[in-house]
């Protein structure tokens, strides 16, 4: 396990860092320059100058690089260009909110999959087959942003019980209840397609799990067809069904900025898209590396959990 | 003289070859798409198809033509999807605006695959190209879909190109992945020592037998994918980094019809219809060719 464990880590540390040079030096690429976008159309050229001097862009490339490791170790990530403030208060409370929401969704996803995949294994009903499969097919062909909206529509406008966008005024932990209100639409919207995926992959891994012979066993001995579900097949079938949840994180991160957008969330997903469009370097360059160690961590946490779970992956040794 | 004779020699493999897909197996994939759930499928899709090619000639009026008085009418016989708040013909707008997710989905999906199933082919049978590229295609797929978006955009601009190479980016690493494990479980079968003995360059060894053997999961992917490139021109067109507004897309079309969906219900009706067909053809394409590889 723990060379399984060391060969992993390694390869995740030479991908962040792979990364955070080509982020580094992609950032720099983008055309339109912060200078000018600070100093506005009829600065003269000494200012501009000074400008560049005073953020540092004056100097290679590879010290500019070096100096924001360093600032990025000490976590002082300094003001923001453009946006205002500092960059690590901006990045922090954006992350809340997405965070928050991407983990609501994540949860609701995943105990509707639970829920939904055991109930159509255990009864195996025709019709609630077929509406699941209904559902499920639904869920996946109609984009994100057309539900976010007529969520809203519905809801908020139509009949107005649910908030139509914002995150909760009094912050998340202070008052729950409200914070769930606020919530809702916005988790529905983003884990819809993850939820379709997921009950999907748990079915079909249930389904192959009860034609394994232990399944033939254990019904033979009297053993009734729920239990042996909720107790067997249920626990073999989740190691897959975990990766498959990693992978969800990822695409419910990229759909978390379809959903900010519509839902007027101030999460990191519309932080994004402003850095972009002002070439705000220092809030970009962090939100891209933040990106990439979000889909690296989950990456490792997934695979770890996968060789926990299932001792063959680890001890077939590294892949 | 003929041909023939000045061909260079190259390893034929004698009789069937243990472990390649015979003909039989690509009449099960055939079979797949003409039959069921893959029928219906691919009726969908080409249905979809055959309104964007045709479009031009069926649209009553131009995409961005606006008609006197024709502000947002609901549907009726002059203009059976309605009209806009800027009194454009929706029909016209959509079946213009299906050629757009055309392009993405049957120009930039293929190529893209095309250059991460060359790439990973090439690049997995030696150790050292092997680290790099999957490196490489580890980093692509860091960035959630999106954010590359949000990124190539800033380099060139909103527009259709930019969409279409977003989905070469997003499809390049996946391709690329899936391929080189067909690489790394095929070089190990026999057959292939047993041809390499016989002189077989590695080239021929990928083209002969790796190929073949991963075209089937290519395919079964090639329809996901395509499914999810309809998925982010809509995305990025809702986000402004698509079309440039007068001309439409299926994704801008859905955006503004869901905007308006207080005023005018039967907006988004038209749009939001091909995109759940195109999607849900592709889809079921997709399942029905998964169904039969496993059969």
């Amino acid at each position: 396990m723990t060379r399984y464990l060391l060969s992993r880590l390694g390869s995740a540390l030479l991908v962040t860092a792979l990364a955070s040079v080509g982020i580094f030096a992609l950032i720099r690429l983008v055309p339109g320059d912060p200078v000018s976008v600070l100093a506005g159309p009829d600065a003269t050229a000494e200012s501009r100058a000074a400008i560049r001097a005073e953020l540092g862009l004056d100097r290679p490339f590879w010290s500019q690089y070096v100096h924001w490791i360093g600032d990025l170790a000490r976590l002082d990530l300094g003001p923001s260009y453009k946006l205002g403030g500092d960059v690590g208060s901006l990045i922090s409370d954006g992350a809340l909110n997405t965070v928050v929401l991407t983990l609501f969704a994540l949860v609701l996803a995943a105990a509707g999959a639970i829920v939904a995949s055991t109930a159509a294994v255990v009864w195996d009903k025709r019709w609630l087959n077929s509406l699941l499969s209904a559902v499920n097919t639904a869920a996946v062909a109609v984009p994100t942003f057309a539900t976010a909206l007529v969520l809203v529509l519905v809801f908020a406008v139509r009949f107005p019980v649910l908030p139509a966008g914002g995150t909760p005024p009094a912050g998340f932990f202070s008052q729950p209840d409200i914070a769930l209100q606020y919530l809702i639409l916005p988790g529905l919207a983003l884990a819809l397609p993850a939820w379709a995926a997921l009950t999907r992959f748990l079915t079909e891994s249930l389904r192959t799990e009860l034609r394994q012979p232990y399944v033939t066993t254990a019904r033979a001995l009297g053993i009734p067809r729920r239990r042996i579900v909720l107790t067997q097949a249920l626990r073999n079938a989740l190691p897959a069904t975990v990766t498959v949840l990693g992978l969800q994180l990822g695409s419910l991160l990229g759909g978390a900025i379809l959903v900010e957008a519509v839902f007027a969330w101030p999460g990191l997903g519309r932080l994004v898209e402003q850095g972009i469009s002002s070439r705000d370097y220092p809030v970009v360059q962090v939100l891209l590396l933040l990106s990439v160690v979000v889909f690296v961590l989950t990456q490792l946490v997934g695979d770890l959990i996968h060789a926990w779970l299932d001792p063959r992956v680890r001890l077939n040794g590294v892949s | 003289m003929t041909a023939s004779v000045t061909e260079p020699l190259t390893p034929v493999p004698v009789g069937p070859v243990p472990g390649d897909p015979g003909p039989v197996r690509a009449n099960r994939l055939r079979h797949a798409l003409l039959h069921g759930r893959g029928r219906v499928g691919v009726v969908l899709v080409g249905l979809v198809l055959l309104l964007g090619v045709l479009g031009p000639l069926l649209a009553p009026y131009g995409p961005t033509e606006q008609i006197q008085g024709a502000n947002l009418v609901g549907p009726g016989a002059g203009h059976w999807l309605g009209t806009d708040e800027l009194n454009r013909d929706i029909l016209s707008r959509t079946l213009y605006g299906i050629r757009v997710d055309l392009v993405v989905v049957f120009a930039a999906v293929p190529v893209g695959a095309a250059l991460g199933v060359l790439l990973g082919l090439v690049t997995s049978w030696w150790p050292v190209t092997d680290v790099i590229a999957q490196r490489a295609f580890d980093l692509l797929l860091a960035f959630p879909a999106l954010i590359l978006g949000i990124l190539i955009t800033a380099f060139l601009g909103p527009g259709v190109f930019t969409v279409a190479v977003v989905i070469v980016a997003i499809e390049l690493p996946v391709f690329g992945r899936l391929v080189r494990t067909s690489v790394r479980t095929v070089r190990e079968m026999p057959f292939v020592e047993a041809s390499q003995v016989v002189g077989a360059t590695p080239w021929w060894v990928l083209r002969k037998h790796v190929l073949p053997n991963s075209l089937e999961p290519l395919t079964v992917q090639l329809a996901v994918s395509m499914s999810v490139a309809v998925f982010v021109e809509g995305a990025m067109s809702f986000l402004g980094l698509g079309v440039r507004p007068p001309h439409p897309s299926l994704g801008s079309l859905i955006k503004d019809g869901v905007r308006l969906l207080h005023e005018a219900p039967f907006f988004a009706a038209g749009p939001l219809t091909i995109v759940v067909a195109l999607v849900l053809g592709l889809l079921l394409i997709s399942q029905s060719l998964a169904e039969a590889r496993r059969a």
